[in-house]
């Protein structure tokens, strides 16, 4: 079994909100030497596929598209127990639209050879777009199933949990298959073994440009972009600090619940 | 010069901040209040194969350098700093000893397990008459065929009541002074080893210390490290690493203190306005700022010189001396910005401040560091240049501990 996962590089969105900014052309966040992490569900991902290395046997490769330090992310991913990354690094190719992200991906999963598994986060924790999933299923012509929380194999077949409101579906499909992951208790991304991090460092990861990859500007960059963020709104939220009197522990308890309900919050 | 840390030590100091703040760090209040030993948070370092994670993969650790060591126990303290102290001993002083200095057989016998957390290492140096002066110990060690009897108390034992193996100095030849000290692999389970009174502390409370008991304690001659006679060379080795290891300490409190400082200050208000508006708070942030991330470099290039087989004798003895410090300041200080609440144990700074006070006590008191570095200052054949960018004074070898500096400790430094 082969899985690639396609990773994202993003801002630590633990950051302290007013370290948030956005550039006021692409508006986009603005990197300036915040913290990045691998995003959110993508880790979910690398850990559904180590999961289900370990029960079927095969290799799980880390696929990122990003800036030069988006090697980090791949570095991280190769910790977590991955077996090999390749980095996808061209600066025009950064301002593409999710569309054009998809086609440098699938282009990119191309090269290394389609997979039995191809696994992506449900929605990136910054642009939040949840598309890229369905999109480079689309793109590489594969059956595609969105908001997963675990794959396993039956009788050569995939056999994966939807998570759906207030439940699951469980799904069959074949391989090759695209699945887009959700969170949830059986995907808990694992902490990487320190001597997991001492091999990854060591690691090659081949970075590919656009000519590598033979990708041509009416597909991807700026330029082919159908899709342009107009504004972006940051919410502003206001916090407030009640202190609830009551003689006794019960009182307050009461005044608690009484105030809550007001509130509406049970 | 380049301060960047390469992709393994960052991640290490990525994956065991994570593990830090979510395993450890809710967890180090109540083990303080109930003087809990950090047992399961100790298993999972294991896994993690932050134990003995300097060692090298053949022996069962992870290969790492003495940069990302003090990465990692910076992390481990500013959620714990009792875990800290265990891992601290565990790895800078237990492991690394017996990977330098053991046989092969001993590194077999021990390592792996101590990788594994199957055991925890202690090192015992400390006596009631000997502190500083180590070199003065009286415990003895006489040799009866294929056992040595070991006889006297040992004080201070960091893990002392844990440990699975202690590396212990004993005394084979009294008349010799340090060149009588000889060290030993202690297994707690052999005849004669008693474990005797456990401390109550002003911090570190979770972590353990004990006094050893030897009365006719038989350890055999193959768990005896080096020759007889090179017990002190032995402690003095593991100088560099060891110290570096408290100053990676002091910073990970410090830093805990700074971050609470910084949060309370803005929530706290007084005069109609959050107390981090008033100028007097600033400063000490500022101060505290400062003074860690000097602290965190004097730290770091003491490990990054050790790591490049540099000298670093007086660069560690420098971060100890100054790490240790800036933490009781900067817990201070936490404490004062916190005001009234601050005395108090519903705040973390409270433990902080009992924590960081042993800093400048254990693994060479702030008194013996000056007296290190100022002896290297003063050596008639001074150490190069501490500074790589700095004039170079030539290459010759640096005055190092074997002149004459003990291991926490000067000989003949204090006594008549
Ligand atoms: C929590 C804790 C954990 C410890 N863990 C360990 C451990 O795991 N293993 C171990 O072996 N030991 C351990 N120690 C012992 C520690 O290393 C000693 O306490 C330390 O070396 C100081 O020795 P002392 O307490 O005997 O003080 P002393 O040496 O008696 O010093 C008392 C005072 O005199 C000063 N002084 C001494 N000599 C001089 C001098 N020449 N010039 C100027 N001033 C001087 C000292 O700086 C100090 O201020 C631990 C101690 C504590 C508190
Ligand atoms: C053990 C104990 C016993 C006590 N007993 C009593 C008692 O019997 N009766 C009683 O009434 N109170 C008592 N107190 C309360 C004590 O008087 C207060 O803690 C003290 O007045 C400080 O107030 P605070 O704790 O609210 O700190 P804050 O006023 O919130 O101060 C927090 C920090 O901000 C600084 N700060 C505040 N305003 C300014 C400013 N304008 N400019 C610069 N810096 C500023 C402070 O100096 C401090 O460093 C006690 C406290 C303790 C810990």
């Amino acid at each position: 079994m082969h899985i690639i996962v396609c990773i994202k590089q993003i801002i630590d969105p633990e950051i302290p909100a007013d370290q948030f900014k956005l550039d006021p052309n692409s508006m986009r966040q603005l990197r300036g030497g915040l913290s990045l992490v691998i995003s959110a569900y993508d880790q979910n991902a690398l850990e559904v596929a180590l999961q289900l290395r370990e029960k079927v046997g095969g290799k799980v490769t880390a696929l990122c598209l990003g800036e030069s330090g988006a090697m980090g992310a791949i570095k991280s991913a190769l910790g977590m127990g991955v077996d090999d990354g390749f980095l996808v690094s061209d600066q025009p190719l950064l301002e593409s639209d999710p569309f054009g992200v998809a086609h440098v991906l699938a282009k990119a999963i191309q090269k290394i050879g389609v997979p039995d598994l191809v696994l992506t986060g449900c929605v990136s924790g910054d642009t939040g777009d949840k598309v890229m999933g369905p999109l480079l299923a689309e793109a590489l012509g594969l059956p595609c199933v969105t908001f997963v929380s675990k794959v396993e194999v039956k009788d050569g077949k995939a056999l994966v949990r939807r998570i759906v409101e207030d439940g699951y579906e469980l799904v069959e499909a074949a391989f090759p298959l695209a699945v887009s992951i959700i969170s949830d208790d059986s995907n808990v991304p694992r902490y990487s073994k320190l001597r997991d991090i001492m091999a990854a460092a060591k690691k090659q990861v081949p970075t590919w440009k656009a000519a590598d990859l033979g990708l041509e500007g009416a597909r991807v960059g700026v330029g082919a972009a159908r899709l342009q963020v107009q504004d972006v709104s940051i919410p502003q939220r206001e916090s407030k600090c009640e202190i609830l009197d009551g003689e006794t522990p019960e009182e307050r308890a009461e005044g608690l619940a009484l105030r809550l309900r007001e509130l509406k919050v049970i | 010069m380049n301060f960047e840390l390469t992709d393994a030590q960052r991640l290490i100091r990525d994956t065991v901040r994570e593990f830090a703040d979510k395993e450890l760090a809710p967890l180090a209040a109540e083990l303080d209040r109930l003087k809990r030993y950090p047992e399961k948070p100790l298993q999972r370092l294991a896994e993690l194969g932050v134990l003995g994670m300097t060692v090298p993969p053949e022996y069962g650790g992870a290969g790492a350098d003495t940069v990302s060591s003090c990465l990692a126990l910076m992390e481990i303290s500013r959620a714990c700093a009792s875990t800290g102290v265990a891992v601290s001993l565990h790895n800078t002083l237990t492991c690394e000893i017996i990977y330098r200095h053991g046989t092969e057989a001993q590194r077999r016998r021990y390592l792996p397990a101590l990788c594994r957390g199957q055991i925890l290492g202690a090192f015992s140096l400390t006596e009631p008459t000997s502190g500083s002066d180590a070199a003065s110990l009286r415990t003895t060690a006489t040799r009866r065929g294929e056992q040595y009897l070991l006889n006297g108390t040992k004080l201070f034992v960091t893990n002392g009541s844990r440990a699975g193996v202690i590396i212990l100095f004993a005394s084979t030849d009294l008349s010799r002074g340090d060149k009588g000290i000889t060290a030993f692999l202690v297994e707690p389970s052999v005849p004669g080893f008693r474990i005797g009174k456990r401390e109550e502390k002003m911090g570190l409370r979770a972590s353990d210390t004990a006094e050893l008991v030897l009365e006719d304690c038989q350890v055999p001659v193959e768990n005896r490290i080096g020759e007889e006679g090179e017990g002190f060379k032995v402690a003095l080795s593991s100088l560099v690493t060891g110290r570096a290891g408290i100053a990676a300490q002091a910073v990970g409190i410090a830093q805990a203190c700074l971050e609470a400082s910084v949060r309370y200050a803005r929530e706290r208000r007084q005069f109609g306005q959050p107390i981090a508006e008033f100028q007097a708070i600033q400063w000490k942030l500022a101060n505290m700022a400062t003074e860690i991330e000097a602290a965190r470099l004097l730290t770091l290039r003491a490990a990054a010189q050790k790591d490049r087989g540099l000298p670093c004798t007086m660069e560690a003895s420098m971060a100890k001396l100054f790490a240790s410090e800036a933490a009781n300041r900067a817990a201070a200080d936490a404490v004062q910005i916190h005001g009234g609440y601050g005395y108090l144990q519903d705040f973390p700074v409270e433990r902080y401040m009992r924590d960081a006070r042993v800093l400048t006590i254990y693994e060479g008191t702030s008194e013996i560091h000056r007296l290190i570095i100022a002896r290297q200052l003063l050596s008639p054949s001074p150490p190069p240049s501490p500074h790589p960018w700095g004039e170079g004074k030539g290459e010759g070898p640096q005055g190092g501990p074997e002149e004459g500096m003990g291991a926490w400790c000067v000989r003949g430094g204090g006594e008549p």
